[in-house]
C-alpha cells in the first residue's frame, strides 16, 4: 500500500521526463558496453596484438605531461594573480581565461604556420638575416609539439578552478602564513598547493579529459592515440565493430582517471561555501618583483592568446576576399542553428532533471544527476561510436516502417542532422547541468515550498518562482553549452551528414589540406564568439 | 477535534534513526499550539510532514473531515489549504508586497484579490507599503508580510517555523503580542515551532514538548512551565508527564 503511495505521489511530468532524458543519455553507453563484449573479429585481434600498446602509451604520456605542466602553470598563475598586486593584473584576472577561446586544434595549426618553412619566424631569418635553420628544431608537429599545444590551450581549466578556490577559501591560512613571514615560494608549496589540492585535482581531471578528447591536434600532428586509432579503424578500414572495442577500452581508461580523482581528492569536496567569505586579499608588489610576476603573466598570455590571434587575423586579411561568399554564410548558419537547438534541448533537459533531483528524496534523485554529467567525461569519438551504433539498430528496427510509407533510404535517422545534435546533447548535457545546479543551490528550495504551500503545484511554482530567480544560471549554462558545440571537433566529423560543414570542420579540412590561411577566418570567428563569452561571464555572470 | 494526528513516524533516507516517533497530537478549532523543543529535536520536521512537504513513514493527518495522510493516501501540499510562515520568511524577491500577498489568490477574481490584500494588509498594519519589494523591508515588517501572505487564502491550519529566530529580542516581544492579536482575531488554528520558552508562554493556550523527535509533555503552559520558577527550573525535564495522547 505504501509503495503505491509513494509511486502516485511521485510520479508527475518531472518524474517521468526525467527518467526518459536518462534513459537517453545512457542509451549510447550501454549501446557501446553490450557491443564491447561481442565476439572479437581478426582485426581487432590485430589491433591489440601490435598496436594498442602503442596507443596507450602515446596517450598516457600525453595525459601525463600535460596534466603536470597544466597543474604547475595553472595554479602559479592562480597563486600570483590572487595574492599579489602588479601592473595589468586587473586584466589578467580574466585574461588568462581567454586561451581557452582558441580551440587547441586551431592553436595546433596556427602554431604549425607561425614554425614552418613558409612561416613567418623561418622567412624573416632567411630574408633579414640570410639564416637558414636545420628544420629539427622547428617541427612542432610530434610529441613534445602535441604536449606544448594542449598545455597552452588548457591550462585555463586548473587556473580558474584554482584561483576561484583561493580568493574565497584560503585567506585566513595564507594571511597566517604572511605574518609568520614565510617567503612567497614557501607559502606557494607550503600552504597554496597542499589547501588546494582538491581544487586542483579537479581542473587537471578537466584538463585530462579534454585531452583524451582531443581529436584534432594529435591527428594533425600525426600521433597515434585512442582517438585517432578509432577514425582510422572506422573509417580507413570500415571495421566500426573494432571501433566499438578501442572506444570500450577508452572508457575504461577514463574510468580509472574517474576514479583515481576520487581517491586523490580524499575526502575533503573542495566546494564554495556560502556564507560569508573573506577575499585574499593581495599584497602589492614593488621594484622587480612586480616585472618579473608581469613578465610571467605576460609571457603565458602570449602564447597562449596573443601570438595565435596575431599571426590568425594576418592571414584572415590575405585571404578574407575569398572567403565572405555565400559558403561563409552557410557555415555560420550551420553552426549556430546546430549548436542553438542542441544547447535550448540541453538547457530544458538539465532543468527538468536538476528540479526533480532536488524537490525529490531517495535513489532516482541521487543517481540521476551523476547519470547526466557522465557525457562529459566521455570523449566525442567514443560518443559518435555509442550513437551510431544505436542509431543504426534503430533504423534496422525500422526498416519495415520506412517501406511501408514508402520511404526509400533504408537508413534515415542514422544518416540525419538529428543524430548529431542527439550526440551533442549528450556530450555537453553536464554544463549546462552544472550551471542550473548551481543556480538551483543558490535558491535553495524555500521558495518552491512557499509556493506550494500557496496552492501552486510544482509545475506552476517553477513557472511562476525558480525560473525567474534562476534565469541568470539558465542563460549562463545556455552558452556555455552552445560555445562548446561551436568549437566541438571529433563528434562533428564522425556524425556529420553529407556535406554538412561547421565552422569548426571546415577550419580543420583547410588546415589538413594545407590550407592554412583560409583556415584563418572560421577560426577567429570560433575564437571571437568564445572570446565574448568569457568576457560576459566574467563582468555580467560572475558578479550576479 | 479539528486537527487529528496519529502515530506519526518519518526518517529521513540518510539517517540511522527515526527522525520523528510514533507523534500524536490533537488540536481544537481556533487553537494556538506551540511545540517547543531544542534544535534538532524534530519540530521543522514535524511541520513539514503536516504541511505536505514531507511523506511520513507511517501515521496519519486529519485537518477538518479530511485525511491528509495514511497509509493508502497523500495529499500534495497545494491541495491541503494548510499556510506556513516560514523561519527566513521566503518572500518572492521578484514580487512586490502585493503580488506575494495574491499570489495564494489565483483562483480569486480580481475583484476579491484586490480586497483580501487590502484586507490581510491593513490586519498587519502594512497598508503603506503595497508596492514595496521584500528587500526594501525591515525584518519585522517583512515577517508581518509573510503572515499575511500566508493569511490571505484563509487557510484551515497555519503553521509557523520559529517565527521570532530572526528578530531582535525587543521586536521579538512586541511582535509575541500582536501575533497572538492577528491569529485570535482571524480564528485560525495554529502551530507555531520554537526553541524559547518565553515564546510559547506568551503566544500559546497550548505546548508540546518534543525530544528527539518524541512527546515528552503536552499541556498549558501553566502545567508544563509553571508560572514564577526560575530559568533553570522551567528546562522541561521529567516532572508531571501531564497526558500522553
Ligand atoms: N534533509 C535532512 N536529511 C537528513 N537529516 C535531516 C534533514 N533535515 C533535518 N535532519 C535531521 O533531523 C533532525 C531534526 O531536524 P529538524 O526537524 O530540522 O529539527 P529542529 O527544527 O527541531 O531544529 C536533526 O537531527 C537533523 O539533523
Ligand atoms: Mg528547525
Amino acid at each position: 500500500m505504501k509503495w503505491f503511495r509513494s509511486l502516485k505521489t511521485t510520479m508527475n511530468l518531472w518524474t517521468v521526463l526525467s527518467v526518459i532524458f536518462v534513459l537517453l543519455v545512457l542509451l549510447p553507453n550501454l549501446s557501446i558496453i553490450v557491443q564491447f563484449f561481442a565476439e572479437p573479429n581478426e582485426n581487432w585481434l590485430h589491433i591489440r596484438e601490435y598496436m594498442l600498446q602503442n596507443y596507450i602509451q602515446n596517450t598516457l604520456i600525453l595525459v601525463f605531461f600535460v596534466g603536470i605542466l597544466t597543474l604547475f602553470i595553472g595554479t602559479s598563475l592562480a597563486w600570483i594573480i590572487s595574492a599579489y598586486d602588479f601592473p595589468m593584473r586587473r586584466f589578467f584576472q580574466w585574461g588568462m581565461i581567454l586561451p581557452l577561446a582558441i580551440p587547441p586544434y586551431i592553436g595546433a595549426y596556427t602554431y604549425h604556420g607561425i614554425l614552418n618553412y613558409t612561416g613567418v619566424i623561418q622567412t624573416s631569418l632567411r630574408n633579414q638575416f640570410d639564416v637558414t635553420v636545420n628544420q629539427q628544431y622547428f617541427n612542432i608537429m610530434n610529441m613534445p609539439g602535441a604536449i606544448f599545444i594542449l598545455t597552452i590551450f588548457l591550462f585555463p581549466y586548473v587556473y580558474t578552478i584554482t584561483k576561484a578556490f583561493l580568493a574565497r577559501q584560503s585567506t585566513a591560512l595564507v594571511e597566517n602564513a604572511r605574518i609568520l613571514g614565510s617567503s612567497s615560494w614557501r607559502i606557494y608549496f607550503r600552504v597554496v598547493l597542499p589547501i588546494s589540492r582538491a581544487a586542483i585535482i579537479a581542473g587537471v581531471s578537466l584538463v585530462i579529459l579534454e585531452v583524451l578528447n582531443d581529436y584534432g591536434v594529435v591527428s594533425y600532428y600525426g600521433i597515434q592515440t585512442f582517438t585517432t586509432a578509432i577514425f582510422q579503424t572506422w573509417f580507413g578500414m570500415g571495421d566500426l565493430q573494432s571501433a566499438v572495442k578501442l572506444s570500450g577500452t577508452l572508457m575504461v581508461i577514463v574510468l580509472g582517471i574517474l576514479v583515481i580523482e576520487r581517491i586523490a581528492r580524499g575526502r575533503r569536496q573542495f566546494s564554495f561555501t556560502t556564507t560569508k567569505v573573506k577575499l585574499l586579499q593581495p599584497v602589492k608588489l614593488e621594484g622587480p618583483k612586480k616585472w618579473y610576476a608581469f613578465g610571467f603573466c605576460m609571457f603565458i598570455f602570449s602564447i597562449g592568446f596573443i601570438i595565435p590571434v596575431i599571426q590568425l587575423i594576418y592571414w584572415a586579411t590575405m585571404t578574407y576576399e575569398q572567403f565572405f561568399s555565400i559558403d561563409f554564410w552557410q557555415l555560420i548558419w550551420n553552426s549556430v542553428s546546430v549548436a542553438f537547438i542542441a544547447s535550448t534541448i540541453i538547457v530544458v533537459m538539465a532543468v527538468v532533471i536538476s528540479n526533480f533531483a532536488r524537490l525529490n528524496r531517495g535513489m532516482l534523485a541521487k543517481t540521476f544527476p551523476k547519470i547526466t554529467i557522465l557525457g562529459y567525461s566521455i570523449p566525442g569519438a567514443v560518443i559518435a561510436v555509442g550513437v551510431v551504433t544505436l542509431f543504426t539498430a534503430l533504423d534496422r528496427q525500422l526498416f519495415g516502417f520506412y517501406e511501408w510509407l514508402g520511404l526509400e533510404p533504408t537508413l534515415l535517422i542514422s544518416t540525419s542532422l538529428f543524430m548529431l545534435v542527439f550526440a551533442y546533447v549528450i556530450r555537453y548535457l553536464a554544463v549546462g547541468y552544472n550551471s542550473i545546479e548551481s543556480g538551483f543551490d543558490r535558491i535553495g528550495t524555500n521558495f518552491t515550498e512557499a509556493s506550494r504551500m500557496l496552492g501552486m503545484s510544482v509545475t506552476k511554482s517553477f513557472f511562476k518562482v525558480d525560473m525567474k530567480l534562476i534565469r541568470g544560471a539558465i542563460f549562463g549554462g545556455f552558452i556555455l553549452a552552445f560555445i562548446d558545440i561551436m568549437k566541438e571537433l571529433p563528434l562533428t566529423l564522425i556524425l556529420r551528414p553529407f556535406n554538412f560543414d561547421t565552422l569548426a570542420t571546415k577550419a580543420y579540412q583547410y588546415a589538413v589540406d594545407e590550407m592554412i590561411q583560409q583556415a584563418a577566418i572560421p577560426s577567429i570567428f570560433i575564437i571571437l564568439v568564445s572570446g565574448i563569452a568569457i568576457y560576459v561571464f566574467h563582468h555580467v555572470l560572475e558578479k550576479e | 477535534m479539528f486537527v487529528h494526528i496519529r502515530n506519526l513516524a518519518f526518517k529521513y533516507p540518510n539517517a540511522k534513526d527515526n527522525t520523528i516517533n510514533d507523534f500524536n497530537l490533537t488540536i481544537d478549532q481556533g487553537e494556538i499550539i506551540s511545540i517547543l523543543g531544542e534544535s534538532g529535536s524534530g519540530k521543522s520536521t514535524i511541520l513539514r510532514l503536516i504541511a505536505g512537504l514531507d511523506m511520513p513513514t507511517n501515521g496519519n493527518i486529519m485537518v477538518g473531515d479530511h485525511c491528509m495522510c495514511s497509509n493508502s493516501t497523500f495529499t500534495q501540499p497545494e491541495k491541503r489549504g494548510v499556510g506556513m510562515v516560514f523561519q527566513d520568511y521566503a518572500l518572492f524577491p521578484h514580487m512586490t508586497v502585493e503580488d506575494n500577498i495574491k499570489f495564494g489568490l489565483q483562483k480569486w477574481s480580481r475583484k476579491d484579490k484586490k480586497n483580501r490584500v487590502g484586507e490581510v494588509l491593513e490586519l498587519v498594519n502594512l497598508e503603506d507599503y503595497r508596492k514595496r519589494y521584500p528587500f526594501e523591508l525591515s525584518g519585522g515588517q517583512q515577517q508581518r508580510v509573510a503572515l499575511a501572505r500566508a493569511l490571505a487564502p484563509k487557510p484551515k491550519l497555519l503553521l509557523f517555523d520559529e517565527p521570532f529566530s530572526n528578530l531582535d529580542a525587543d521586536l521579538q516581544i512586541r511582535i509575541r503580542e500582536e501575533l497572538r492579536r492577528i491569529i485570535k482575531s482571524t480564528g485560525v488554528t495554529s502551530i507555531f515551532v520554537t526553541h524559547d520558552q518565553d515564546d510559547s508562554q506568551a503566544l500559546a493556550d497550548r505546548i508540546v514538548v518534543l525530544r528527539e523527535g518524541e512527546v515528552a509533555q503536552i499541556g498549558t503552559a501553566q502545567e508544563i512551565l509553571g508560572t514564577d520558577c526560575n530559568f533553570a527550573d522551567r528546562m522541561p525535564v521529567k516532572p508531571r508527564v501531564l497526558s500522553r495522547v
